[in-house]
Order: structure tokens, then C-alpha cells, then sequence
């Protein structure tokens, strides 16, 4: 009964020892070392660009939907430094050649996080163009959110929803912005809950907790419906490759 | 599921990988995006503390600018240009074709106001030369009146008969 009590009231404590020791403890040490690596085992995972999505636009795309346009230089965000061209008097320009680099690696995330059958949820808070997006989100079967961030949607969800919630598995933000140029609750909620972002950055936004950032217009109507048509094409490769080889798999099944 | 909400530190790759190793999450139940981060990384790690890169801003001037402002330091009311119409060229950029034209005329000898008044006067020239196939209602109107009466060959009765 003693030892029980001690046990108990020691319980703190032995945490604090279990932990030190996982960090001394050789074996666990060993194991973490040599923490198995997805892509030795996945072909998917070491094709650079298993779906084609490179051929999904062009530079020219970009130009013509308006991507390189940025805000006026006084509210630029000194992080976005890298990513623009530089000023066209007074006007931020991007560099388009890494903005499609960055949109590149982006569509590639996607398309994969929709082949595992990933839940993906588009975010914009911008009223004019917010109709296009939940379009886009219904025509490839994920989801959508433009309207208000109730706070704790992801960081409270089971008392908000009332059960233990599937939070989505990668979260498009369309503009990293909320309708007064803070940045999206979500952005951050997603980075604490260890949920994958992939966002627009406009010259005014921040992208550091990005996961994968793409610089770019944010505000323009075509800029936005070039991005929706994009992330939705991307996304349906995605799932059509993941059905074709769901098909495969059950048809070698009976010869197994 | 074990989760740290610390966004400020490090980053969700790196807190993910910390709770595997030290066993607080099975390798199982590692995130869906966790093998994606691994295979393609992002470019940048996406650290909230990331600093911003010392970099100055570049102004983007192009050789012709000076041109530019030369007509438009002469004239403030050019007139609104509609960004959608890629089918004519705006004023300025005539203004600057043949300006540059008529600096390679005179091999660089002219000076400024020279080729300003001379590429005014040969714009206003091209403005006022008639336009042969340009048609427009007016035009053809007056062409038909000029003509006299047209002899078209249809009655108003025959429309109407069957």
C-alpha cells in the first residue's frame, strides 16, 4: 500500500525519468536513427513527379491570369523578399519562375494527399471570389470554408462537434488573409494541430508557418479561378489514379 | 493523439518526428502529409521564427521609360487605355516605335525636342489618313445615297405571297 502511494505521488517525477531516459536509452535511440522512410518502399514517393503535374500550366498561364501582380510596396512583408521580381513604380512584381516552381511542388502535394485519400479543405475569405471556390471544392469531391473562423474548429473540435473529430489532412489557403488583412486563424491552428498548409501568399502575407507556400496574387478573380482550376485538376488526377490502381488491386486479388 | 500545439517551435515535421522518436507516437499513426513532407520537403523549412532575408528591393525601369515619360511629362490627359484590348497598340507605344524609328533616322544627332515635335506630327498624320477598309454605317450610308437609288429587285408584295 506504501509503495503505491509512493508510486502515485512519485508519478511526476517518474514521467521526468521515463523521458530522460528515452533520450539516453541506447535502443530507442538506435530506433530513431533508423526510422523506416516511406519512399524506399513507395514508388510513388521517388518519381519526382508521378502525376505530370508540370504539365498542368504554363508561365504564360500565370502571366495572363494576372499572378504576377503584387500590392503596393509600402505594405509589403519583408519575408516575401525572395520571391518578387522587384517594383515596378510603386506596384510589387513577382517573379513568376518561382512562382511556378512553388505552385509546382504545391499541385504535386495535393495530388498525392488525394491519391491517399487525404481530406482536403479549400479556404478564401474573400467574398467575391468565395462562390468559385466551393464550387471548385464540390466538383472534386473535398471541402470548403469561406465564411467566418469560429475560433477552435480545429483546436476544440471534439466539444465543437461533439465526438472525436477527423481533422483534414491538408488545408488550401486561396489568400492567407481574412477579410481584414490578419492573417486566417486557420493558419495557425493548422500548424498547431500538425495538419499540412499549402498557401497563396500575396506581397502583404506572411508565409513562414506555410507549409508550401506559392507566392502570388491573391485578389484578382482570375488569379483565384487559375489556382481552383489547377489544385481541382491536380486533385482529380490524384483520385483517378487512386481508383484505377484500387481496380487493379482487386482484380489480381482472386489470382493471389 | 499525441500532439504538441507549440506552432512557434520548430516546425510540424520536426514536432511529428520528436513524438515518434521518443515513442510518444506509433509510426502507424504517423500524419498522412508525413511521408509527403519527407519525399518532397519544402523549399524552405517552414519555421514560424524564420527571418527575413536581407535583401533590397529592385526597381524595375526599362531603356524606353524615358521616352515614356518624356510624352507623358508633356501631356497629362492622354485618356483612359483599356488593359483588356491586346488587339490595337496604346498611343505611348506608338509614340515610343516611332520615336525610336526617328532616332535611328537621324543616327542619334536629333535632339530631343526635335524628335518629340517630328513623332507628334507623324502620329497626327497617321490619325488623319483615311482608312480604306475601315467600314462603319455612316460610310456606307453615304456611299449608298451617292450612288442613287439602289436597285435591290424586291417588291414588298412578294414577301408576302406564298
Amino acid at each position: 500500500m506504501f509503495v503505491f502511494n509512493k508510486a502515485t505521488r512519485l508519478s511526476y517525477s517518474a514521467l521526468r525519468t521515463y523521458s530522460a531516459s528515452a533520450v539516453l536509452n541506447p535502443t530507442i535511440v538506435e530506433h530513431a536513427t533508423t526510422l523506416p522512410k516511406a519512399e524506399r518502399t513507395d514508388p510513388l514517393l521517388s518519381s519526382p513527379d508521378y502525376f505530370n503535374v508540370h504539365n498542368l500550366f504554363t508561365v504564360k498561364d500565370l502571366f495572363e491570369a494576372r499572378v504576377h501582380y503584387g500590392h503596393k510596396d509600402g505594405s509589403l512583408d519583408e519575408r516575401m523578399l525572395p520571391y518578387i521580381y522587384g517594383s515596378r513604380l510603386g506596384h510589387l512584381i513577382f517573379d513568376l519562375d518561382k512562382t511556378a516552381e512553388y505552385l509546382r511542388r504545391a499541385l504535386n502535394i495535393a495530388a498525392h494527399t488525394a491519391y491517399r485519400d487525404g481530406i482536403i479543405v479549400f479556404f478564401l475569405r474573400n467574398a467575391q471570389n468565395a462562390h468559385i471556390v466551393e464550387k471548385t471544392a464540390i466538383e472534386c469531391g473535398e471541402y470548403a470554408h469561406t465564411r467566418y473562423w469560429r475560433g477552435g474548429i480545429f483546436t476544440n473540435s471534439t466539444h465543437q462537434f461533439g465526438a472525436v473529430t477527423r481533422l483534414p489532412d491538408l488545408c488550401i489557403f486561396l489568400s492567407t488573409l481574412n477579410d481584414v488583412l490578419l492573417q486566417h486563424t486557420a493558419v495557425r491552428d493548422s500548424a498547431k494541430m500538425g495538419v499540412a498548409t499549402i498557401g497563396i501568399v500575396d506581397s502583404n502575407s506572411n508565409p513562414n508557418v506555410i507549409t508550401y507556400p506559392v507566392p502570388g496574387n491573391d485578389d484578382s478573380p482570375s488569379a483565384i479561378q487559375l489556382y481552383c482550376k489547377l489544385f481541382k485538376a491536380a486533385i482529380l488526377r490524384g483520385k483517378d489514379k487512386r481508383k484505377e490502381h484500387l481496380v487493379e488491386s482487386s482484380s489480381e486479388k482472386p489470382t493471389l | 493523439m499525441a500532439r504538441s500545439r507549440l506552432e512557434k517551435i520548430g516546425t510540424i515535421y520536426s514536432r511529428t518526428k520528436g513524438l515518434i522518436q521518443s515513442g510518444a507516437l506509433q509510426w502507424e499513426d504517423r500524419p498522412l502529409w508525413y511521408d509527403l513532407y519527407e519525399a518532397f520537403p519544402p523549399l524552405e523549412e517552414p519555421r514560424f521564427d524564420r527571418p527575413a532575408p536581407n535583401i533590397t528591393l529592385k526597381k524595375i525601369f526599362y531603356e524606353e521609360d524615358k521616352i515614356r515619360a518624356l510624352l507623358h511629362n508633356r501631356n497629362k490627359h492622354i485618356g483612359t487605355v483599356n488593359m483588356f484590348n491586346n488587339q490595337s497598340h496604346t498611343l505611348t507605344k506608338r509614340f515610343i516605335e516611332s520615336y525610336k524609328k526617328l532616332d535611328e533616322q537621324y543616327v542619334g544627332t536629333a535632339s530631343e525636342d526635335v524628335l518629340y515635335n517630328e513623332t507628334i506630327e507623324l502620329l497626327q498624320h497617321e490619325r488623319n489618313k483615311p482608312d480604306d477598309d475601315h467600314i462603319s454605317l455612316a460610310k456606307s450610308f453615304k456611299e449608298a445615297q451617292q450612288s442613287g437609288n439602289p436597285n435591290i429587285g424586291i417588291k414588298v408584295g412578294d414577301i408576302f405571297k406564298n
